[in-house]
């Protein structure tokens, strides 16, 4: 298996990069809030799809955009994406935040999807289950939050950590507080959720301290055309953590192809 | 001119709650996340009588100012309003000139900030100055999160804008910016002093604060960065204002400065260095998140803060960086003005904001300190132009 190509792109100014490989059915992988675990662990996606993973603007290797200021900024960033690959029948991922674009970008452009996995996705108020605000956790506790298999970080964080490697960080998490510093959770994701009528899988880690699979009923309830998988022994990371989130993604698309 | 010709004394008291608690090495953090059920509210009382006191005691000292400032959940500070404490102030003090600094404006809005100043100039007969900080990272976190980090310091510039505006255009004026829009800025009262009061601008060394003290031709303030950031980034100021065809003074430049004076350098030692070593153990407990949330500083800023970060973490600060860090003039009157002869002539800068109130330091002892500073130091100072003329 041969790995990710990267690609530089220009939209609106901006610079972003892209992580490609495979062929066939274009799958977009919209990531979380950081990238500092990489996305090799997607690779086997790529046996079956042609897969896309791009970085946000203002994570990774790609150019910050000031420009964006919530998740319709994001949305359209996507739109701006899908036009320039002249993309147009695809699957669509997104794991966290990404989750939330992804359910976002859903909502509106449903005509252009022909499958949603939604993998522990940010963005609903579930009072009984609520997302553990991030930006809160002591510096020390944010792994064990992240992940419950800390060896998912082995090799691709300096351990101790480097000032550039807590810079790359903190600008992450600085893009991130474009879009999520005021709340926990979007206030009106619930009303529009029934837009999505493409087929839709959920998929969960049993162990998610950050985003609680307790959450799970109420994205069920909301999407009426929504499968769910839940991985046990997995916490949020659920793609570093577990081949199995990939081989979810995979089973689920046959199901659907033989319908 | 030497700048000690003009020199002028602010006194800072931050209204500490001088209570530290026992085993205090239980909370990890004096600010932000600090347990409120810490706080005694007839200690409480008592300490503002005791602080009353001081402010009183300042101005029948002769100093020229009193300085009062903001800060959040914290016992670092009991006067998260400092507006309410100068009204206080006013009404029971004659003469002496009192510089709020200041309410950071993006924890308010910047019309309400005008407002609210312009009627402690009026209610004073002028007696106002003011310093605008952006407020510490841990402001952010204590405060609505509404209010986010990451556009901070573009809000806080344009909410400076409308400050000046609304303070020195007539109104009713209509002020449409990227952050603030308003129909009608028109403010009752506008201030006494005209064409406004003297501002500072509160800075943490950073080129960005350095900047909006350029453009709005304000003062400026550094708090709590080594003294080499300081004397950098007044070089980087004076440049700057000289590009655009202003010469800086004195005035300009305000020097904030821990002292503690006693008779002799070894007694000044013996008495003031434990509490002055408390206030850097107490008040400095922050875990470094708080100080810099998200988008608070720049990348490469943070990554600097990083890099300084480890070379700390790898050594405890020592008295040596407490004194840099701190300005801290400590013993005798003479060691004592000679520190603050020399380090104002080192900034160009006339304006000294002494903090004189150390940590959980006794009534007493403030007391001894703010008097024989003002009947031994000043005079000594005053003395030196002379000479030097």
């Amino acid at each position: 298996m041969s790995g990710l190509r990267e690609r530089r792109l220009e939209l609106g100014g901006v610079e972003v990069a892209l992580y490609e490989a495979g062929e066939g059915e274009p799958l977009l992988f919209l990531h979380g809030a950081g990238t500092a675990t990489g996305f090799d662990s997607l690779l086997p996606l790529a046996e079956h799809f042609r897969l896309i993973v791009p970085h946000h603007p203002g994570y990774g290797a790609s150019a910050d955009d000031p420009a964006i200021r919530s998740v319709h900024d994001y949305e359209r960033h996507y739109l701006d994406l899908l036009d320039r690959l002249e993309i147009s029948d695809f699957t669509l991922v997104g794991h966290s935040m990404g989750g939330w674009i992804a359910a976002t970008l859903a909502i509106s452009q449903g005509a252009r999807i022909s499958e949603l996995v939604l993998a522990a996705p940010w963005g609903l108020n579930v009072p009984e289950h609520p997302t553990v605000d991030g930006f809160s956790i002591p510096d020390a506790e944010l792994a064990g939050y992240l992940t419950a298999d800390l060896s998912v970080f082995a090799g691709k964080a300096p351990d101790p950590p480097t000032p550039e490697f807590l810079a790359d960080r903190y600008r992450e998490l600085t893009s991130t507080a474009r879009v999520l510093w005021q709340h926990t959770y979007d206030p009106s994701l619930a009303r529009w959720l029934h837009r999505i009528q493409v087929p839709t899988l959920l998929l969960w880690g049993e162990l998610d301290r950050l985003i609680p699979v307790g959450q799970l009923p109420a994205w069920r309830s909301l999407l009426a055309t929504a499968d769910a998988r839940v991985l046990p022994g997995v916490g949020h990371l659920l793609f570093d953590e577990s081949a199995q989130a990939s081989a979810a993604i995979v089973e689920h698309a046959h199901r659907h192809a033989v319908r | 001119m030497d700048v000690l010709g003009d020199i002028q004394f602010y006194v800072m008291n931050c209204h500490h709650y001088a209570d530290i608690p026992a085993q205090d090495e239980r909370f990890a953090s004096s600010w932000v996340d600090m347990p409120n059920s810490e706080f005694d509210p007839v200690r409480g009382h008592q300490m503002y009588e005791r602080y009353s006191r001081e402010l009183r005691l300042i101005e029948e000292l002769g100093y020229d100012a009193i300085g009062l400032n903001e800060h959040h959940n914290t016992p670092f500070s009991l006067m998260p309003a400092p507006s309410v404490r100068a009204g206080h102030v006013i009404a029971s003090t004659e003469r002496i000139k009192i510089m709020v600094a200041g309410v950071p404006l993006n924890l308010s809005t910047p019309n309400r900030v005008a407002e609210e100043y312009a009627m402690l100039d009026v209610m004073s007969g002028g007696r106002m100055e003011f310093g605008f900080p952006l407020g510490t990272g841990m402001e952010y976190w204590s405060n609505a999160a509404q209010m986010d980090p990451v556009t901070a310091r573009a809000r806080f510039r344009e909410g400076l804008d409308v400050v000046l505006k609304a303070w020195t255009e007539p109104g009713p004026q209509r002020y449409e910016g990227e952050h603030f829009f308003y129909r009608y800025l028109n403010i009752w009262p506008r201030p006494y002093q005209q064409p406004r009061p003297k501002i500072y601008i509160m800075g943490g060394g950073s080129p960005e604060t350095v900047d909006v003290a350029v453009e709005f031709d304000a003062g400026y303030s550094v708090v709590f960065t080594p003294i080499p950031v300081q004397l950098r980034a007044f070089a980087d100021l004076r440049e700057k204002c000289a590009a655009r065809g202003r010469e800086l003074a004195g005035e300009d430049i305000m020097l904030t400065v821990m002292a503690y004076v006693a008779d002799t350098d070894a007694e000044a030692e013996r008495e003031g260095r434990p509490y002055m070593e408390r206030f850097f153990s107490w008040f400095h407990r922050v875990p470094p998140k708080y100080m810099t949330p998200p988008g608070y500083v720049t990348r490469a800023n943070f990554e600097r803060l990083a890099s300084t970060r480890a070379l700390a973490a790898a050594q405890e600060s020592t008295w040596e960086d407490m004194r840099a860090i701190g300005r801290i003039a400590i013993g005798s009157p003479e060691t004592v003005a000679e520190t603050i002869a020399h380090w104002a002539r080192e900034a160009g800068s006339s304006r000294i904001m002494l903090n004189m109130t150390h940590a959980n330091m006794p009534e007493e002892m403030t007391v001894k300190n703010l008097t024989l500073f003002a009947n031994e130091v000043i005079p000594r100072i005053r003395t030196r132009t002379a000479v030097a003329r």
